[in-house]
């Protein structure tokens, strides 16, 4: 079980005309073959600038501001637009959040496929577009050579996110990135596209990180979860281990704001809502919504404490209190 | 491609009222600033009871205004294009001026295109840089200062200080030619107006690319594009900029029309022989027929470049069907 991905001390700012937003502060998290992780939290929490950051596609005026970025044990130097551009598509795959929006609508599905084919591997055309048809058959969508002459808005939109994922495996990556990969569709299709999640990551031996903040695919999905919160780390555990023993608070709120069938138990929704990252909370950033608060939480600044058994939690008060899920 | 066929009949029917309510309020009003047969009358030193009455024959104003408006429409839609008061017919003097505005017109907007589409995409990919707003408030100023003042600045500096280019026409009608020859007379003709023309449609189509640039680099296909490792020119010039381009092309179509209209300050500013200054000496002399011609043929290509507009449109967007 090798390290795929290493962030270490990631900070990514947008500069904007009212402040600096601290998007991302000070985060830290390993991918390891054959272990998919889960990055969770509310909107807002960093997630997706998180691993776009790690692709170094970061839009203006987003900018990584430090840290480190390693894939199988390298440094890569996310200044360089040209050593990015050869883990974007190639090693990493990401598939966005919304169907709907993430083809270009002016071009075909073979086109879009086969130009990203020929970006990452030197085939002719004719080769591109074969290729482009065995990927559709791999998604599983039926009647494939007829689908790479259709354009994106004649397709529905569980197709849609198959042929997203298609050309995020154009590149052959060994990690994909599925990014809210199923929000955005009805529930019966939600199924359907993590099935197939479930089977590329099995068949084509390749890792996963899933970025949501559904606890319940979560727990489908993931061996391991980092929660974010407001652009830093609260906890990373194995998946088994959160749902089990919560150590952070904010992880605990966001399994009680889940509502179960096993138990009848109200659905407890977290108060207030993400601070502003322009000028977060001094202390620790959850405080101010944190049931468990003492002065200590807003003054100092929580570290990412290391709690033994690959857990780490960012929490001074972690020890004292007993988080619960409500029964 | 026998929808497409239907689709151009249907719209061309649609055009018919359009045409029919442009025509009446033309003739209207063209009748209401006065009475041809008085006009013509004072260019004549004497007239007898007679000839007047045969002006009148000529131009029907025995006759209620309804038949005139049907005795006109009907010559209209045969290609007579009427008398003008002064000068003889009006058909076969305005394909020439036509002709005059096109040469400066096309020339502006292949220039514009050219200039104004790349500009508008460095601007929106360096967005709240120093070039983009350098550029952007270069565009405001190309699009607020009027056409003539900037003419008549431009031919101050560079025909009157500075000797180096013609200050009206679009030819020289005798020797000695600029430039030496009559074709480099034209285009030394051309230099000023074709320069206003094109500043002011570049901060026009800059703008638009900018802002249509902005709203396509935030969508999600862009990011997976890069995402999935296409280059950022890729990204940039393939998948953005046709997704911008769209709406700009479907403005510049729809302008069309009105461009053959020429530009009536500009073109009056370098007294340019073209459409736009025939109607503005056609108004102010009550030349009415020839005003009356001038403003259907407009109407027509109006009419024309905005079905073809539509045309375009749903070539370049798969999304957009002609049913």
């Amino acid at each position: 079980m090798g390290e795929l991905l290493r962030v270490e001390n990631l900070r990514t700012y947008f500069f904007t005309e009212a402040g600096v937003v601290k998007a991302v502060d000070d985060v830290s998290f390993v991918v390891n073959e054959g272990e998919p992780l889960g990055l969770v939290g509310e909107s807002g929490s960093g997630k997706t600038v998180t691993v776009l950051s790690a692709m170094g596609i970061v839009t203006k005026p987003g900018r990584i501001v430090s840290g480190k970025i390693f894939f199988r044990g390298q440094e890569l130097d996310h200044a360089s637009e040209n050593e990015m551009r050869k883990i974007r598509g190639k090693k990493i795959g990401y598939v966005s959040q919304d169907p709907n929006s993430s083809l270009d609508p002016l071009y075909t599905i073979g086109n879009q496929l086969q130009e990203v084919i020929r970006t990452h591997f030197e085939v002719s055309k004719d080769e591109g577009w074969d290729r482009g048809i065995k990927l559709l058959k791999l998604v599983g969508i039926p009647e494939a050579e007829t689908r790479m002459k259709s354009f994106p808005h004649e397709l529905s939109g569980g197709m849609r996110q198959r042929v997203a994922i298609a050309r995020a495996l154009a590149g052959e990556p060994e990690l994909l990135v599925a990014d809210e990969p199923t929000t955005n569709l009805d529930v019966t299709i939600q199924a359907q596209v993590l099935e197939l999640l479930k089977t590329l990551e099995k068949d084509l031996q390749m890792s996963l990180i899933l970025i949501t903040h559904d606890m319940g695919l979560i727990a489908e999905m993931t061996d391991r979860v980092v929660v974010l919160y407001a652009g830093k780390v609260a906890e990373e555990a194995s998946t088994h281990e959160l749902f089990q023993t919560p150590r952070h608070p904010y992880s605990a709120a966001l399994l009680n704001s889940v509502p179960r069938l096993d138990r009848k138990a109200a659905l407890v929704p977290i108060g207030g809502g993400i601070p502003n990252l322009i000028t977060p909370p001094n202390g620790c950033r959850f405080h101010p919504r944190c049931a468990f608060t003492k002065q200590v939480c807003m003054d100092q600044i929580p570290p990412l404490e290391d709690i033994g058994g690959r857990r780490a939690v960012s929490c001074h008060r972690w020890k004292e209190i007993e988080l619960r899920r409500n029964v | 491609m026998g929808s497409l066929l239907n689709y151009v009949i249907r719209r061309a029917l649609f055009a018919i009222p359009v045409f029919l309510a442009v025509s009446i309020l033309t003739f209207l009003i063209t009748n209401a600033a006065g009475d041809p047969v008085n006009i013509v009358r004072l260019g004549i030193r004497s007239i007898t009871a007679a000839q007047l009455e045969q002006l009148r024959l000529f131009f029907h104003t025995n006759e209620p205004v309804y038949i005139r408006y049907f005795y006109w429409l009907s010559d209209f839609l045969r290609g007579n294009l009427g008398q003008s008061l002064y000068t003889g017919s009006v058909a076969s003097r305005i394909i020439p001026w036509i002709g005059t505005t096109l040469e400066l017109q096309i020339p502006a907007l292949l220039l514009a295109l050219g200039i104004g589409i790349p500009i508008g995409v460095y601007s929106a990919k360096h967005q709240y840089s120093k070039g983009d707003y350098t550029i952007t408030t270069a565009a405001i100023f190309g699009i607020s200062m009027p056409t003539f003042w900037i003419g008549i600045m431009l031919i101050i500096v560079f025909s009157y200080y500075l000797p180096w280019l013609p200050a009206y026409g679009a030819y020289s009608a005798y020797p000695p030619y600029w430039w030496g020859s009559p074709f480099l007379d034209a285009i030394a003709h051309l230099i000023l107006p074709l320069s206003v023309l094109t500043l002011v449609s570049v901060a026009t189509i800059t703008r638009l690319t900018r802002v249509n640039m902005l709203e396509v680099l935030r969508q999600d296909y862009i990011l997976a594009g890069r995402a999935s490792g296409l280059s950022e020119w890729k990204v940039t010039y393939k998948h953005a900029l046709k997704n911008a381009i769209t709406p700009v092309l479907t403005i510049v179509g729809l302008s069309f029309g009105t461009l053959l209209a020429g530009a009536p300050a500009l073109e009056t500013t370098f007294s340019w022989p073209g459409l736009g200054f025939a109607f503005v000496r056609a108004a102010s002399t009550l030349d009415l027929p020839t005003v009356q011609a001038i403003i259907m043929i407009i109407t027509l290509m109006v009419l024309a470049a905005n079905i073809l507009t539509d045309l375009a449109y749903a070539f370049l967007d798969p999304r957009v069907r002609i049913t």
